[in-house]
């Protein structure tokens, strides 16, 4: 018995299980580390969008306002109330940070290197259906918000928690069905083969409508405004966070901003060429990010943009009308496809 | 050794799966119920994963998981989720019957022939294309292709059917008054 697991153990103890676990340390805490700069960005280019300064007395241009943030809500008392289901209350916020950092996971950003004779490569886990791995992963994402809902014992917080699941399996339809079209293109669900096959012209000017109809589905998907109806503040309070307090209210925006960086990737990966940099003399991996970059930004954009829509609303844009373009567009690239290039576009 | 371990854990699995199964018909509370139930998919899922079926594992997360449990979730929310009270009555025991006349049934099926290993050419290549979603369209689209369709029938008459059940008349409640 215990020599099986010492000779379990022995090779699994080489290169390649040091080199995930490196991996995924620096993954998960490259994540985290992005969550501050990313409301630090957010609250800068909201104040020039609303023509103000926003946060900038905390160090040089206002640097030190996400360290000091965050230090006020490690300090804070947490609350939960009497009537909540303490379990269940602690587990909500865990779901929706563990499955923001697993569904990254997967996410290649760039050719693998070589470092010190072993091939690295600039990826988690290289799975081959790794797109059906991150909708399956973020779509467990929504019961964090659920059980937050259900759990608070509040009006507003199941309010909030059914908004939210209706609104995720809406939007998630279009969501794989437009990305669906990329992949009928490449003929693959594997994220590097779609990268791949775009190393000549990348997939949103092949794919213009089914980039708009992703984008705007990943904008609900991650419930960003102005698809943010689980935590409308008029309406609903807070939302599925309306109980929460301290570190586990950090934990939901944390949740939020990862899937945000996380969509922008799938975004670039899916249309905008992921890492090529089409000529442009770039590293790899700052072609990626910087296609990132620009996406997040366009996120915060459209949220000092647009109003929030109403929830009927809502529901109807999602199902009549982007359903049906999602599945018209899919229609038209499928036939394409086997009538004109059968063996594989591009 | 290797395969001990595999087994091991595969082993492991299925006990959580067991487990879990049991606490969805064994907790009072509904929604701890849906939470062991999404808890047996995602063991099963991961037993998919084990048996190199990695898209058979992520349908199963996607639409089971994700899609099928939220709604439960969203009707236990609406309806309220308060603690059932156990009582007896004729049918917790004819329940009890039906529980012994499947295990008899899974009894039987487990007795009628010994299990075989899967035996031809097994390179690892030819051991991961048997869960890619090409191997999975190709035999749904082909020697499946009839219950395919019919399926897919069957859930568009489902869905009209809710439509027709959920739609109500917009009929005021009460005539105007003139």
């Amino acid at each position: 018995m215990w020599d099986d697991i010492l000779q379990f153990i022995d090779p699994v103890l080489n290169a390649g299980f040091i080199i995930s676990t490196i991996k995924a340390v620096v993954i998960a805490s490259a994540l985290l580390g992005i969550v501050p700069a990313l409301v630090w960005l957010e609250r800068r280019l909201m104040g020039r969008f609303q023509v103000r300064l926003g946060p900038n007395r905390v160090g040089p241009f206002g640097f030190g306002q996400p360290i000091a943030d965050s230090i006020k809500l490690f300090f804070k008392e947490s609350i939960i109330q009497s009537s909540a289901d303490k379990f269940l209350f602690h587990l909500a916020p865990a779901i929706v940070v563990f499955t923001a950092i697993v569904a990254f996971s997967v996410i290649p950003f760039g050719e693998s290197v070589t470092v010190f004779g072993e091939e690295i490569g600039l990826w988690g886990a290289n799975i081959n259906s790794g797109i059906l791995f991150v909708f399956a992963i973020s779509g467990m994402g929504v019961y964090g918000m659920v059980l937050a809902g259900l759990s608070s014992n509040n009006k507003y917080s199941l309010m909030g928690g059914l908004r939210s699941s209706a609104q995720m399996i809406s939007y998630e339809l279009t969501l794989g069905l437009s990305a669906l079209s990329v992949i009928v293109l490449a003929g693959s669900l594997n994220l590097i083969d779609l990268v791949d096959s775009q190393k000549t012209i990348p997939f949103i000017l092949v794919q213009p409508l089914a980039f708009l109809l992703f984008f705007i589905a990943g904008v609900a998907e991650t419930n960003r405004a102005p698809f943010d109806l689980p935590e409308a503040e008029q309406e609903l309070v807070a939302g599925f966070h309306t109980e929460y307090t301290g570190m586990k209210f950090a934990m939901f925006f944390m949740g939020e901003y990862i899937n945000m960086v996380t969509m922008s990737s799938l975004v670039t990966l899916l249309f905008l060429g992921g890492w090529n940099s089409y000529g442009l003399p770039l590293w790899p991996i700052l072609a990626f990010a910087g296609k990132v970059f620009f996406l997040l930004c366009v996120f915060i954009w459209l949220r000092s943009t647009f109003p929030r829509i109403r929830y009927d609303r809502l529901m109807t844009f999602g199902w009549k009308i982007l359903l049906p373009l999602c599945l018209f567009n899919l229609l038209v690239t499928a036939v394409i496809k086997v009538l004109y290039f059968p063996t594989g576009i591009l | 050794m290797f395969e001990i371990t595999y087994e091991v854990v595969v082993f492991i699995l299925g006990i959580t799966a067991v487990l879990a199964a049991f606490g969805v018909i064994l907790c009072a509370s509904p929604i701890y119920c849906a939470l062991y139930l999404i808890g047996n998919m995602v063991c099963f899922a991961l037993l998919f994963l084990l048996f190199h079926a990695e898209f058979i594992a992520a349908a199963q997360i996607i639409i089971y998981a994700g899609a099928v449990m939220i709604l439960f979730l969203f009707i236990i929310a609406l309806l309220g989720g308060a603690k059932e009270i156990a009582e007896p009555s004729v049918q917790r025991s004819s329940a009890f019957a039906f529980v012994i006349l499947l295990f008899g049934e899974l009894l039987l099926a487990a007795g009628v022939e010994p299990t075989r290993p899967i035996t031809g050419d097994l390179a690892p290549d030819v051991i991961n294309a048997i869960g890619s979603a090409k191997a999975v369209g190709i035999e749904l689209f082909s020697r499946h292709l009839i219950a395919f369709e019919l399926a897919s029938i069957l859930l568009l008459i489902a869905t009209v059917g809710i439509i027709c059940l959920a739609k109500y008349s917009y009929l005021p409640a009460r005539k105007p008054s003139k």
